[in-house]
């Protein structure tokens, strides 16, 4: 049994390390190493930023949609009162290109000093687009003395968004993966991989979609099945996936993904002619019983609504046999903030054991911790464990025997959301 | 009048021109801010040179015409009906009781705002909505929600029924505000009375006499409607398709996107919007030209009656399924906010629970005093201007300028979504860090027009009497305006003030923008919950974005009441 776990571990890992293997620049591993010396380096550096940093306002531009997670930016900002005096905003957003709108309008009337946007949590393609244009104060993740607990130098993920390396322009905040969830008491034959997805909901049509693309769940869920639908490929054409869409790799890559969907969406919800707009409508939906499975980034939310009634109590979460996609999600500051070193000290309050711990309880948050638990201390460690009263649905099926799916370049987010607008945006 | 120049009368002689200006630089000026990108100009982009590649981009989109298309007809088809419903309700109503208790029943939608509404409306024809469990199993065998099209239907029916539903008391109220008025009003109602005398029925007589002088008053605010629902985001957003959405969403969507080259395409889509409003105004102007050719000889063909009572029983059918619409969407609201589990196709909860408005209540206290001091402020300023605009054109003993009223509208009859992000850009050219001030500046531009429609009849109305009397006694301008003027006015300014407050209550996209996201209201807060996961968390935030502004009604109501009595 033991045995079996660790090889799944080691599977699991193998897959991680291979995804990111396989685009990971030289340059970012280097920079990893290069951040480590330079946090030792330069705590003296920090005494400074935490002399600056205190008492300073510093606005959080975060999308604010799930009330849990706004609480638990607020006891964020309590604690952060608590020990730097500083006041910590917390500007809830609807969606975060808000944010980036936002830098880019200050950048074009030329205010490079005096940004309304201190710290943002990104990732993606948001990240993508702000390194693009220079929205973002870049090299200084390394400074912040408790990145070293996620231990960079071996886990390669931290210093990478999607693929593209951060250069020190994000510090890592959570990591998710997508899970489903159904009603126990309507579904029998839970669909466990996505041809079982496409025969259930021929099956059972109309208890199931996703939302449109640009939408971060539901373009999630086109790159899983993406990647599912394309592992019968050679390697050499599967790990473009991971690179820069070119028009050969769309060609080779993407065909199967519309031929899926073309036979997936007429049994979907509102037989495919209309998708929700957020990935939330996919949870109202499942509590009006419009749906029967569902998916979500976040697990936790599941216990959360069944205790607030907006899901049934036989609500219960899994993860799909054949992978799960799996992200992390970072904190940016932009190039024009005034308090960038109140935003670092926030920054490195989020990466703190105490503050990566709370965020994974589940009656807090649920999100994953990016901490690397080997680089903690024995006390540190008890944080972390795992509370022995919850509900059901808090228990992930499956989550021992699952594979994380890495995430996607980025650049195939526009070619998707482009081909599936033209394809199916118009009905 | 020959008016002494203190420093009053100077305030009140410049007055004008402030209005003006602010009303005129930043529509403007937001409109500039659009335009130059939408030519191709965004240097922040790196784009430096003009050309029409915005339009192209735009115009390759997939779905575009069906876009254009959407906003078209679902704006058209809701002020037409709104328009129709409205005549049809005063042709059946006129001179019975019937006509004030309706007032009554509708007004109170007028100052919902529309992301209420749409919230309401949602509720109500989702298929698990409160219509279909109200029906199921026993009508229609259903135990799981059947999979129909509404809302979010291809066609924009859901939108054209959101919009109807707010336009028509708004253009009821209206119709009735002219009539209230005594010289027309008392010579409609005699006119009505010869008609009546000569044999007309009552409705044949609205149609032919009331009607052509009635239209004449209510066209500029029926424009404003047309322009408004082509433009609008909240309701079409919430209850529309998104498979393309309306033009507007679909802007508003482009703007947002992460990718920031998209900026030129809906800067490029924003000036469509423009046109797309102006050829909607050209059209209902081709239409009233149609209709007067086709109704000249109607008008004097002498016949009395065209079925008089079918059209009323027609209106009855109409105004009572519209009240039980609003009604059934306003108990089915309550219900979820109290509501535990609620499983299809139970007509009530499982259980009831008060969980969802303590936990809202508390996390509401900071979107709430924002809500609050930001629509004080905007009143405050927007009364106290509407006032000594006033005061100074009965000082010139003219009313201002064709082209003056005209631009008081002007932010109404131009789609916000056009300018209100090129204002944002001005913000950030003046470099104003004050997202309260800037919040403020742009609800006034929305507040402004309606405290002064709502005043300005009350006020030239007033008796010029009184104040030449006063003057003939030798009392100060100042004076006559502070201790005659205003008391005597202090009903419709308390109602235009509780208007402003409602406005700005409800205003998302201005409160969005300018306030650079860091100032939640209850309305930002609503929609971004509207399309979020509790339907339950919406209900409470859409009924609290109903009480707001009821709430401030029943005080302007009560208020002077309160006074008078005690005086008198």
């Amino acid at each position: 049994m033991r045995l079996s776990k660790c090889l799944n571990n080691y599977y699991r890992q193998l897959i991680i390390s291979l995804c990111l293997l396989s685009v990971i620049p030289l340059s970012s591993n280097v920079f990893a190493n290069e951040a480590s010396i330079e946090a030792k380096s330069t705590s003296r550096a920090w005494h400074n930023v935490e002399k600056r940093g205190t008492k300073q306002n510093v606005y959080f531009h975060a999308w604010g949609g799930d009330q849990q997670i706004n609480n638990y930016i607020q006891w964020v900002a309590d604690q952060v009162k608590q020990k730097y005096a500083i006041n910590l905003h917390h500007v809830k957003l609807t969606d975060t290109s808000e944010a980036v709108s936002r830098v880019l309008a200050e950048k074009a009337a030329d205010n490079h000093r005096n940004g309304q946007v201190d710290l943002v949590w990104i990732n993606g393609a948001n990240f993508a687009s702000m390194a693009k244009y220079q929205l973002l104060a870049a090299d200084w993740a390394g400074e912040l003395p408790n990145f070293e607990l996620t231990n960079p130098t071996n886990n390669p993920a931290m210093t990478r968004d999607f693929g593209v390396p951060t250069q020190g322009m994000e510090a890592p905040w959570g990591q998710a993966a997508l899970t489903f969830y159904f009603d126990s008491l309507k579904v029998n034959d839970v669909p466990q991989t996505l041809p079982e997805l496409l025969t259930w909901s021929e099956n059972h049509p109309g208890h199931f979609t996703y939302p449109k693309p640009p939408d971060f769940l539901g373009m999630s869920f086109l790159k899983y099945a993406l990647i599912i639908l394309n592992e019968q490929q050679p390697a050499n054409i599967k790990e473009k996936l991971y690179q820069d869409a070119t028009v050969e790799s769309q060609a080779q890559l993407l065909p199967s993904l519309w031929q899926f969907l073309d036979k997936l969406h007429p049994t979907l919800w509102r037989q495919g002619k209309h998708f929700v707009s957020n990935g939330l409508a996919l949870r109202r939906l499942m509590g009006d019983t419009e749906l029967q499975v569902s998916f979500t980034f976040s697990a936790a939310e599941i216990p959360s609504a069944i205790s607030r009634y907006d899901l049934p109590d036989s609500t219960r979460s899994y993860r799909m046999k054949d992978g799960s996609l799996s992200n992390i999600h970072f904190v940016a500051i932009p190039y024009n903030s005034p308090h960038i070193e109140g935003a670092k000290l926030v920054a490195n309050f989020l990466l703190s054991p105490e503050a990566q711990s709370r965020k994974q309880k589940t009656a807090v948050w649920g999100d994953s911790s990016v901490l690397d638990l080997s680089q903690l201390t024995a006390t540190q460690k008890t944080l972390f464990a795992a509370p022995k009263k919850q509900h059901l649905s808090a228990n992930i099926i499956n989550i021992d025997n699952t594979r994380l799916l890495g995430e996607l370049h980025p650049s195939w987010v526009k070619v998707i959301t482009e081909q599936w607008l033209t394809r199916y945006g118009v009905q | 009048m020959i008016v002494a120049n203190t420093l009053f009368t100077r305030v009140v002689r410049n007055s004008p021109y402030l209005l003006i200006a602010l009303l005129v630089v930043p529509v403007l000026g937001g409109l500039l801010g659009v335009l130059l990108p939408a030519f191709g100009w965004f240097p922040a982009l790196g784009a430096h040179e003009f050309g029409l590649f915005g339009f192209v981009q735009l115009f390759q989109t997939p779905g575009i015409e069906r876009m254009v298309l959407l906003s078209f007809g679902t704006s058209l088809a809701s002020t037409l009906l709104a328009f129709i419903i409205t005549i049809l309700i005063l042709a059946s109503y006129f001179n019975s009781p019937w006509l004030k208790r309706i007032q009554r029943l509708l007004g109170p939608i007028l100052v919902i705002p529309h992301a209420a509404a749409a919230i309401a409306i949602g509720f109500l024809i989702t298929p698990s909505g409160f219509l279909s469990r109200l029906v199921s199993p026993w009508l229609t065998g259903w135990d799981t929600p059947p999979d129909w099209l509404l809302p979010h239907d291809p066609y924009g029916l859901s939108i054209i029924f959101g919009l109807t539903l707010k336009e028509l008391p708004f253009l009821l109220l209206i119709a009735l505000g002219v009539l209230a008025q005594p010289e027309i009003g008392k010579t409609l109602r005699a006119q009505h009375k010869v008609a009546s005398s000569l044999g007309y029925c009552p409705m044949t007589g609205f149609f032919k006499v009331i009607l052509p002088s009635l239209y004449g008053y209510m066209r500029l605010p029926l424009l404003a409607v047309l322009a408004y629902s082509s433009a609008s985001v909240e309701i079409p957003l919430i209850l529309g398709p998104n498979t393309p959405p309306t033009l507007a969403v679909a802007i508003m969507q482009w703007f947002n996107d992460v990718d920031l080259s998209l900026r030129i395409k809906a800067s490029s889509g924003a000036i469509l919007q423009i046109v797309i409003t102006l050829s909607l105004l050209g059209s209902w102007w081709l239409l009233e030209l149609f209709v007067k050719q086709c109704s000249a000889a109607f008008l004097i063909n002498g016949e009395r009656e065209y079925g008089g009572m079918l059209i009323k029983r027609l209106t009855d059918m109409i105004t009572i399924a519209m009240l039980t619409v609003i009604g059934l969407a306003l108990v089915a609201m309550v219900l979820w906010s109290f509501a535990g589990f609620w499983s299809y196709p139970d007509i009530l909860p499982q259980q009831l629970v008060s969980l969802h408005w303590t936990s809202a209540l508390l996390q509401m206290q900071t979107p709430l005093f924002n809500t609050l001091v930001i629509a004080i402020s905007t009143t405050l300023i927007a009364i106290a201007l509407t006032l000594l605009v006033l005061e100074a054109e009965q000082q010139n003993t003219k009313t201002i300028s064709a082209i003056s009223g005209f631009i008081i509208y002007l932010p109404l009859l131009i789609p916000s979504i056009a300018f209100l992000f090129g204002i944002v850009w001005l913000f950030e050219q003046v470099n104003s860090q004050h997202a309260y001030v800037n919040v403020v500046f742009s609800h006034l531009l929305f507040v402004l027009p309606y405290v002064f429609l709502s005043l300005a009849n009350s006020y030239r109305r007033l008796d010029p009497r009184f104040s030449s009397v006063a003057a003939s006694l030798g009392v100060p301008p100042s004076k006559i305006f502070w201790q005659l003027k205003l008391p005597l006015l202090i009903s419709p300014i308390l109602i235009a003030s509780a208007l402003g407050l409602a406005i700005s209550f409800s205003q998302y996209l201005p409160t969005l923008l300018s306030g650079a996201g860091r100032i939640n209201t209850i309305t930002t807060e609503a929609v971004t919950l509207a399309n979020g996961a509790s339907r339950r968390t919406s209900a409470v935030y859409a009924l609290m974005q109903m009480l707001l502004p009821a709430l401030f009604f029943i005080l302007a109501w009560a208020v002077p009441k309160f006074f008078f009595r005690k005086r008198g």
